[in-house]
């Protein structure tokens, strides 16, 4: 009887292992897929895994690119379901905002959004999560055509 | 003994579980650390800089598409002939190889030229197992798609893809000198590339594409001088001083203009209102092209 009880917790916890490992998280590189597909028709050049934990004020993540002058370019995101934060993008040059996910004034949120870059030069990304969650997002650029 | 083998099994797969759940965190800290303290070691400076630079210096598919927006026709003539990748036997030759040829297969995929694809990717794929990061290049994937003349679109997703993983699997297992060194190769290809269309070419796009490359390759040079301890980088950085000497002489001037924001098809769109102006003679544009001739035929033994 003992025997038969650890048999079945035995087989129940096997179950859970493998249960466990089939609702498996979300990997990267399946994000960037995601991105891919939002950013259709884009031709992919570049991706930007960030995973950032909560805070006050909200952690960031930074990159810094080279756009080039008469280039269309897309940029997508997309944020993993294991984690809380919804992701923002913003794109800014030396010293202004050009580009967002998130428009404050509108309190609009768009997956994506083109520049039409008209000035080649160094770039700047920043990635945070909104009101400091924790998150776990992918950021595509790709290229769309020369202007 | 029957219920200890159970408890042993039991418990192997309690600790089995948990440490599979719970290690992909600690060893990417782990992998942090160590290319952190790898990087202090090799040159002092903060290790995230080099990280920032390299993005998107040079990019294949955004040459290509250049060239072929000018309505230039295919010409295998200008590409590196795959013939000298056996001679790319050293890590180093073998990044700036990988660079180079890598550059030439946006060329080739941008133009969809199947049928020389298979040959480029070939010669790749023996480039990426000399430098052992053969593993991230999917060279069936890509075989399938060049061969049965499948989506264009992502036989160029899958191999840029490709690429920057293996920039990431460099950085994070302390070879970022390599990494940047394939950036170079990609870029010197890229600017050879371009040359070589303007000298065929009278195009004012063209030209101007050249004396911006000034950014990148400011960047680029940036990047390169902190390796300058390896011998064969500080050789390919003594080489590149003519370049940096024709590029010093180069102007770009700025007009700042508002950014707009439209939507066009459901998509938003920020529209850049600044305007740059390159300032290069034809002088600069020979002396740029002979420049890179040089360097670019001196790594590759063309």
């Amino acid at each position: 009887m003992k025997n038969k009880v650890l048999i079945i917790s035995l087989l129940t916890l096997l179950l859970g292992v493998f249960a466990g490992g089939v609702a498996k998280a979300q990997t990267e590189d399946e994000l960037v897929e995601m991105c891919g597909m939002l950013a259709k028709g884009a031709t992919y050049l570049k991706d930007f895994k960030i995973k950032l934990d909560a805070g006050d004020p909200p952690p960031e993540a930074k990159y810094s690119l080279v756009l080039t002058k008469d280039t269309k370019y897309r940029f997508a995101v997309v944020n993993s379901k294991d984690l809380p934060g919804k992701v923002v993008l913003q794109l800014f040059d030396n010293t202004r905002l050009l580009g967002t996910t998130y428009v404050i004034a509108s309190g609009k949120d768009t997956p994506t959004f083109d520049l039409i870059c008209q000035k080649t030069g160094v770039y700047h990304l920043k990635f945070y999560f909104k009101d400091g969650q924790s998150g776990l997002a992918v950021g595509t650029l790709s290229f769309v055509e020369k202007i | 003994m029957f219920k200890k083998l159970i408890y042993f099994v039991a418990l192997t797969l309690v600790f089995g579980g948990c440490s599979s759940c719970g290690n992909k965190g600690v060893d990417a800290d782990q992998e942090f650390a160590n290319l952190d303290s790898a990087i202090e070691e090799e040159v002092v400076f903060d290790p995230s800089v080099v990280q920032e630079m390299a993005e998107n210096v040079a990019s294949p598919v955004e040459i290509a598409a250049l060239i072929k927006s000018l309505k230039v026709p295919f010409s295998k003539d200008i590409l590196a002939p795959t013939k000298n990748i056996d001679g790319l036997n050293t890590s180093f030759k073998r990044a700036i190889g990988f660079g180079v040829y890598g550059a030439d297969l946006g060329y080739i995929n941008m133009y969809s030229q199947n049928s020389m694809v298979l040959d480029y990717i070939t010669g790749i794929k023996t480039l990426a197992d000399g430098l052992k990061v053969g593993q991230f290049f999917d060279f069936t994937t890509l075989k399938r798609l060049a061969t049965n003349k499948e989506n264009i679109d992502s036989l160029m997703h899958i191999s840029t893809q490709n690429f920057n993983k293996i920039d990431a699997h460099l950085k994070e297992t302390n070879r970022s000198s390599l990494s940047c060194v394939i950036v170079a190769g990609v870029w010197i290809e890229g600017l050879y590339l371009s040359c070589q269309v303007a000298s065929i070419i009278d195009s004012d796009k063209m030209n101007e594409s050249i004396g911006e490359q000034k950014i990148a390759f400011s960047t680029l040079y940036k990047m390169l001088s902190l390796y300058k301890k390896d011998p064969n980088i500080s050789e390919l950085v003594e080489d590149m001083k003519e370049l940096k000497t024709i590029y010093d002489e180069i102007t770009i001037s700025y007009e700042i203009g508002e950014p707009d924001m439209v939507e066009e098809n459901g998509v938003i769109t920020f529209k850049q209102n600044d305007k740059s102006n390159v300032n290069i003679t034809d002088d600069q544009l020979k002396r740029i092209r002979e420049a890179i001739i040089k360097v670019r035929n001196k790594q590759i033994g063309g």
